[in-house]
């Protein structure tokens, strides 16, 4: 997605991080702007209007995963999708045990929220994967104790793109009655969900990873059996008292629009963006000392994650202005330190640092991934050149 | 994010030109390095003196580009200065290239880098 009018055409390989608006999808928010002035909980013709947008939004939401509309609550995006699944579930099933699951490869959100649980008294233990980024289903089960109430594993790796065998894992939690609760923010859209299939209790789903607008998002929750969760907020009762507030029919209607989309497109444009993200690591490869993050071919279509040997990773960033990519090393240098995610499958800190993680989308072109690549190695080359040997 | 928002032009400019960047050997040059794994910075120094004083620096660097502008920076101050008074002031350098706190760490692995190779103008190899 190249633009013009810079003297650097910039050309965006980070939709991990955010996707751009899809103009349908901006146009059906729009429409619902215009349509829906009325408060979706009254009972009046311009509630009535905002609440069949709503709904007709959350059966598209719901067709992606394969699960019932009325297993979908909308949020405010999958960061407080992870929040009320963790806290929510952890506090409604206390009296059970409070003992958590989850690993050390995690988004931030699940992160921070089980932080939060240990604060509270929770127990939580935090796995390593493999060097590969998979967990294996056997260390998960010798991780889950009595006081297990609750696990969470994401299903594509956000940093890395590694696709985890979530079916296996839930298999192990199902036998010993364990909630499990599954991060698919950047799965979406990207690789097919089957709740049927995972078997899982919680799902969190974010709008703006597929090409809808950021602030809105949703939470899968199994209807039979129902798990228990706590709210997070209090208010009104909306989204069967899990998420009281009024809801933006707006924003709603944005990801009924975007999760249509991607349903009616998803095999086809997941195939595109595989053959792009292989041409792109086949490009890269043969620069020479680099290195693929993650298992080889468990891996989500759209990212490739790749550390660069002899360089620093904020540099190598610097030195691609203009290619709109995500690095491990920490740019805005508030920390300084590299991916936890990297150092987590064993990468050395100097390889977590430099380490640039490319992202696919729907806009993304052969053209940008040779553009790509092209401005990689002449950036590479430079910087490799000022270095001591 | 474009990385370029997060730099000051100067630093940019540094980062882009890296003037005096490279390797030099011969009668007069010293080299020495220092590394942070952490991060994987490395800066590696060339000297050159005549009679007592730094004629000639350059550097070889793997670090972020505030620390390649600085290890720049460094290079222009050292020429002239006697070896037994090359000190370079890292902290009025940070404060030129409004580097983070966080940053100014590495500026330790030029200043480390900086002080091994002059400590080897008094080797007897030197």
């Amino acid at each position: 997605m190249a633009g013009s009018g810079e003297a650097i055409p910039r050309i965006y390989l980070d939709n991990a991080a955010t996707t751009p608006l899809d103009p349908q999808v901006r146009a059906a928010m729009l429409a619902a702007l215009d349509a829906c002035a009325g408060n979706a909980s009254a009972m009046h013709a311009p509630g009535r209007r905002a609440r069949e947008r709503i709904e007709a939004a959350r059966a598209d939401v719901a067709a992606l995963i394969r699960a019932p509309a009325d297993s979908i609550v909308f949020t405010s995006g999958a960061t407080e999708s992870d929040n009320l699944a963790i806290l929510g579930g952890a506090r409604g099933n206390r009296a059970r045990g409070r003992h958590l699951v989850s690993l050390r490869t995690e988004h931030r959100a699940v992160l921070d929220a089980c932080q939060a649980l240990e604060r509270e008294g929770f127990a939580v233990t935090l796995l390593v994967p493999g060097p590969d980024g998979l967990l294996d289903p056997a260390a998960l089960a010798a991780a889950l104790t009595p006081k297990t109430t609750l696990v969470s594993v994401m299903l594509v790796n956000n940093e890395t793109g590694v696709v985890q065998d979530i079916a296996a894992l839930a298999a192990v939690c199902r036998a010993r009655g364990v909630l499990v609760h599954v991060d698919a923010a950047q799965a979406a859209g990207r690789v097919p969900i089957d709740v049927g299939a995972l078997d899982v209790d919680l799902i969190s789903l974010s709008a703006h990873k597929v090409h809808g607008p950021v602030g809105v998002g949703a939470l899968y929750v199994r209807r039979t059996p129902r798990p228990t969760l706590e709210p997070l907020q209090y208010g009104g009762g909306q989204e069967g008292g899990l998420r009281s507030g009024s809801l933006a029919a707006h924003q709603i209607a944005g990801m009924g629009e975007a999760f249509r989309l991607a349903t009616a497109d998803g095999e086809r444009e997941s195939a595109r963006l595989q053959g792009l993200a292989e041409r792109l690591w086949t490009l890269l490869e043969g620069l020479g000392g680099v290195h693929l993050n993650g298992h080889r071919t468990r891996r989500a279509p759209h990212i490739v994650n790749v550390s660069f040997e002899g360089v620093d990773g904020e540099a190598l960033l610097l030195e691609l202005e203009g290619l709109i990519v995500a690095s491990g090393a920490a740019c805005s240098a508030e920390s300084g330190e590299p991916s936890y995610v990297l150092r987590a499958l064993g990468r050395p800190d100097a390889l977590a640092q430099a380490s640039l993680r490319f992202s696919l989308g729907r806009f993304s072109t052969a053209a940008d991934v040779e553009a790509a690549a092209t401005r990689v190695r002449a950036g590479l080359t430079r910087l490799r050149g000022l270095a001591p040997p | 994010m474009s990385a370029g928002e997060a730099y000051s032009e100067e630093v940019r400019r540094l980062f882009r030109e890296a003037p005096a960047a490279g390797r030099a050997a011969g009668a007069g040059w010293v080299a020495a390095e220092a590394t942070e794994p952490l991060t994987g910075t490395r800066v590696r120094w060339h000297l050159r003196s005549e009679g007592g004083v730094i004629t000639d620096a350059r550097y070889q660097v793997r670090g972020c580009p505030h620390t390649v502008a600085a290890a720049a920076l460094a290079a222009a101050a050292l020429k002239g200065l006697p070896i037994g008074a090359a000190a370079i002031d890292f902290a009025a350098i940070a404060q030129r290239l409004r580097a983070p706190a966080a940053k100014r760490g590495r500026f330790f692995v030029i200043q480390d880098a900086l002080h091994a190779a002059l400590l080897l103008f008094d080797a007897p190899s030197a």
